[in-house]
């Protein structure tokens, strides 16, 4: 048979759209309303942290006191003693022995972590330790030993109100044996330096290595006119996300039931199947609207995720009602993502056009980082590229992905390409377009890709770039380094940076379109959603597909029915999840159409259809009705026409149902798969040399969305992720007392999160090329500009004061010696 | 009613009137207003998110101000009047239409405690303008960054409420 008949798509990395419709009555319109809007504005929209369930019991987890310390001996006595108390699950339990966090035996694909062992992207990736034990770097389920203070050890106690169960956690005695920290991946490489997790790698410090190697960077910083090395660090930021985390656990017989506020809720459900031994189809998600995350909560791997349901799993079957397992807010910051401390070494050649000739990094990161090598892979021309990355293992929280892994590669790309132009006192913007391309190769062969391949030729770079410097005036208000002061005594900057889009269009999504038969329709599928709109932007492509009205199709997306969607897992939302809805929406229709044209015989009884002289190729759909495309005058409702194929039996039972599968890519940056499209990002800064306090007067987004189904969903994320990036570049980063590894920030008074007098203005351009891998051309930027948008900022400082902090966040401090150390070069500020 | 679940420990009967209805209700010392709506009653529109002032998330009107729910005591609230966002759709108020309309939401957590805050100021002044509405709004947190979006909302729902002259 026909596979497209079946509707499974090739599993392609290739895989999109090569027909982009010019016309939509519904996608890419402005003014439709969010659907979950009124819920969410209402106070009316549910969220795991608000589930109740009849005599549910509330579930603490003790966090640890210390940076690095092992149980030596521990007294539940107290505890269970006490009034109210239900269930104590103590780290040294039988029932755990075999369940450690996540594990080789999860063989399935969890974003970059796939089970093969194959590196990320391309290169060659030596692991230190054992790739169970890599996997096992966020910690067991329980265990009796800390690799960082918070970390959930010991003990978990189920109560009857959460006053109870904190209460029973603070009459647990324990015998800590405090062991030595490394709070820095600097100090842990050290000769000598204590063990971090002697549990994981009793050596060294080491995690993972890596090392990349593109052309020959010799011979690339030979051909320089000029050779510059410098360092930069970015210090890690925590996610810091709204709600805080809680699952409910309920067993009823040999079922159970899971409410998750998680991303990636089915992973965490298969996980949970598989430690506990239950069959999936024995297992009921519930996924409620999710407090965002970021990826921060998503990651399949982390103690609140399967970890937690484990805890509730055991202790809701042990006592037989409903079990919530939850995070206060110290948790969160101990134990959610946060990202990656990094310590980078440049090395860059450049000619004195601008062109870039080879680059070299030496990165070395805490926990799990990030290269900084890839943006330089995957859209520039630069021939020659080196990195060496080291990953180690320090006393601190776990970090994983937060919006996104690739953060510090944007902001290597950001750094290297503002200080070449720096260097060149050229505009930033020509370096870019002189340097653009991909994996080594000019646009000349980007274009002839884009042109065999089907995809709209268009110079995504150059047209962005032109839009960007009209909004901000960029060719009246760029200057020289440190030379505008401004007559309120403040020193003017403004700063460029680029990169490529953020499609990553891979991984596998199903769903249903069901129609009742009063003609309204249901998508099925289960997705968490993280405030990205899915459930609007998902009508919108099933109404336009149908014809129907955007009111007649709903998407109630919390309850999972065998289908999920990919779940801004591994960076994937539309551009995965749209395929299935508009395949299966596109069978509908067509279906549908069979049952406006074909008679219906019941026994002796022939029903004839609501057009009974026509084929499903002479009609149409639009707002609901169906008609003849001849002569539009004759139509008839689609409630009419699903109502005839039910036989006015009554009740609603759903006379049509279509599914898809689509799987495409892997990883997203395969080989030949190259990225087209690109975004450009301008800011605008005033640094008050007195005080080195920064404000951010402007910041300007244009992003090459491919195709924009919702453009105020677009604008959310732009607007959105430059407060994030904003407050990462200035403000955010997790404090821990030298001394004893004790998080020093962890609430939202101590750790500074931009709020709405942060940014001055925004200003959100989107640009619509149709080259993205979605569908309909599309590609997603929900994690492009919060990683981006520092090292924009980071260029404006630079151009404000003339000395460059590559020391993120840039505190005022910071900024403060920087401006010290440009007065000392240049004998003094005019 | 909340039933006493011990005799002792200072728990105290309080009378207050929420979303228009008057409530008995025993309350222990220790509860915050914030748990007491949201964990005892089941108004779970007023979310958790900082629990410690910083956020606005838990936001509530109590005789005509907004204040932190987290950092109020349920035991002192004798007589107050108190509104939830859950009112606000059962009066019709237009910030709820408005914010959807204008997508001042993401992930929505923090969305409640902003349009509380935003409807005690529109309560005082109908016809806000941008300042205005930064003033209100500034000591609200969402994660989201949505900021930019509520100006549009809560310029909307001005408009919209009788007496609105924009």
């Amino acid at each position: 048979m026909d596979k497209q008949k079946l509707g499974i798509m090739e599993i392609e990395p290739l895989v999109r759209d090569r027909y982009i419709q010019d016309e939509f009555s519904i996608i890419g319109k402005r003014g439709i309303a969010r659907m979950c809007g009124k819920e969410k504005a209402g106070g009316r929209a549910e969220y795991t942290r608000d589930v109740k369930l009849p005599g549910m019991l509330y579930c603490r987890i003790m966090p640890s006191p210390y940076a690095h310390a092992r149980i030596k001996s521990m007294s539940t006595e107290r505890a269970e003693a006490l009034p109210g108390v239900r269930a104590v699950l103590r780290y040294d339990d039988p029932e755990l022995a075999d369940k450690p966090l996540f594990g080789l035996e999860t063989k399935f694909n969890a974003g970059h972590l796939a089970s093969d062992g194959q590196a990320f992207y391309h290169g060659k990736e030596e692991l230190a330790v054992t790739q169970e034990q890599w996997k096992q770097g966020a910690g067991r389920v329980l265990d009796g030993v800390a690799w960082w203070e918070g970390h959930p050890v010991g003990v978990a106690v189920a109560a009857d109100t959460p006053e109870l169960a904190e209460e029973a956690l603070s009459l647990i005695d324990i015998e800590w044996e405090e062991l030595p920290l490394v709070l820095n991946p600097m100090e842990a490489l050290k000769p000598g330096a204590p063990l971090a997790a002697a549990e994981i790698n009793n050596r060294n410090n080491i995690i993972r290595k890596l090392k990349i190697e593109h052309g020959d960077v010799e011979k690339g910083f030979k051909e320089a006119d000029k050779v510059i090395k410098f360092d930069a660090r970015r210090r890690p930021y925590s996610v810091a996300d709204a709600e805080p985390m809680s699952d409910v656990i309920l067993w009823r017989g040999d079922n159970v039931e899971i409410w998750a506020h998680q991303q990636q809720a089915y992973d965490g459900k298969i996980i949970f199947g598989m430690k506990m031994g239950i069959p999936l189809n024995r297992i009921k998600l519930h996924v409620p609207y999710q407090g965002s995350q970021f990826g921060g909560g998503g990651n399949p791997m982390m103690h609140h995720t399967h970890g937690v349901h484990i805890i509730s799993g055991i202790l809701s079957k042990r006592t037989g009602r409903p079990v919530k397992t939850f995070y206060n807010r110290r948790d969160n910051f101990y134990n959610l993502s946060q990202d990656a401390d990094c310590h980078t070494t440049f090395k860059v050649g450049f000619r004195n056009d601008g062109t870039i000739t080879a680059v070299k990094i030496d990165n070395i990161c805490a926990k799990m980082g990030q290269y900084g090598i890839d943006h330089f892979e995957e859209n520039t021309r630069i021939p020659n590229l080196a990195l060496n990355y080291l990953e180690t293992n320090i006393n601190v929280a776990p970090a994983y992905w937060f919006r996104c892994e690739q953060n510090h590669n944007a902001l290597c790309l950001s750094i290297v390409f503002d200080h070449v132009a720096a260097e060149l006192g050229m505009d930033p913007t020509l370096v870019a377009l002189k340097n653009d391309g991909t994996e080594g190769r000019d646009m000349e062969y980007l274009s002839k890709f884009k042109k065999e391949h089907g995809f709209p030729d268009r110079d995504s770079l150059k047209e962005a770039i032109e839009l960007g410097k009209k909004a901000i005036d960029w060719d009246k208000k760029w200057h020289l380094p440190g030379t505008k002061l401004l007559p309120n005594g403040k020193l003017h900057g403004i700063g460029f940076t680029w990169t490529h889009e953020w499609d990553d269009t891979r991984g596998v999504a199903c769903a249903g379109v069901l129609m009742h038969c009063d003609g309204t329709v249901d998508i099925l599928s289960q997705k968490s959603d993280d405030g990205l709109n899915a459930m609007t932007t998902h009508c919108q492509i099933v109404a336009e597909e149908m014809g129907l009205k955007l009111e007649d199709v709903n998407f109630r997306f919390f309850e999972e029915v065998g289908f999920q969607m990919m779940t801004p897992d591994g960076s994937c939302n539309l551009a995965v999840d749209a395929y299935v809805t508009r395949n299966a929406a596109r069978e509908a229709k067509q279906k549908l159409l069979e049952y406006a044209t074909t008679p219906i015989k019941l026994i002796d009884i022939t029903y004839p259809p609501a057009f009974p002289d026509n084929y499903p190729d002479d009609l149409d759909v639009k707002d609901s009705v169906v008609y003849l495309k001849a002569d539009p005058c004759i139509n008839v409702p689609v409630a009419e026409i699903v109502k005839r194929a039910t036989l006015n039996q009554g009740g609603t039972r759903a006379p049509l149902f279509t599914w898809n599968w689509h799987r495409q890519g892997r990883y997203g940056t395969e080989k030949g798969r190259h990225r087209l499209t690109r975004q450009a990002y301008f800011a605008e800064v005033e640094v008050d040399p007195g005080t080195g306090g920064v404000e951010i007067k402007k910041i300007v987004n244009i992003n090459d969305v491919g195709k924009a189904i919702s453009p105020e969903t677009c604008e959310g994320q732009q607007y959105g992720g430059d407060y994030m990036g904003a407050g990462r570049a200035m403000a955010e980063e997790m404090i821990y007392d030298p001394k004893t590894g004790v998080k020093l920030n962890a609430n939202f008074i101590d750790y500074k999160v931009f709020t709405m007098r942060d940014v001055d203005t925004t200003v959100n351009l989107l640009l619509e090329t149709g080259m993205g891998y979605g569908p309909y051309g599309l590609n997603g930027i929900g994690e492009d500009i919060a990683t981006v948008v520092p090292g924009v900022i980071g260029a404006a400082i630079y151009n404000a004061i003339g000395e460059w902090v590559d020391d993120h966040p840039m505190t005022p401090d910071k900024v403060l010696k920087a401006i010290s150390k440009a007065n000392v070069k240049r004998g003094g500020l005019k | 009613m909340i039933q006493k679940q011990q005799d002792d420990g200072g728990n105290k009967k309080v009378t207050m009137k929420i979303n228009n209805q008057e409530y008995n209700l025993v309350i222990e010392p220790h509860w915050t207003l914030r748990e007491l709506i949201h964990d005892k009653l089941g108004l779970t529109g007023t979310k958790e998110m900082c629990d410690k002032g910083a956020c606005g998330s838990c936001t509530v009107i109590m005789d005509g101000r907004p204040i932190l729910s987290c950092m109020a005591l349920a035991i002192e609230c004798e007589g107050r009047e108190i509104e939830t966002v859950e009112n606000l759709e059962v009066v019709g108020h237009p910030l709820v239409d408005a914010y959807a309309n204008n997508h001042a939401m993401q992930c929505g957590y923090c969305t409640p405690g902003f349009v509380m805050t935003a409807k005690a100021l529109l309560d005082k002044n109908p016809n806000p303008d941008e300042e205005d509405i930064k003033d209100a709004l500034e000591g609200n947190i969402c994660r989201c960054g949505t900021y930019p979006a509520h100006i549009g909302a809560v310029l909307e729902a001005g408009r919209k409420l009788e007496g609105g002259k924009k």
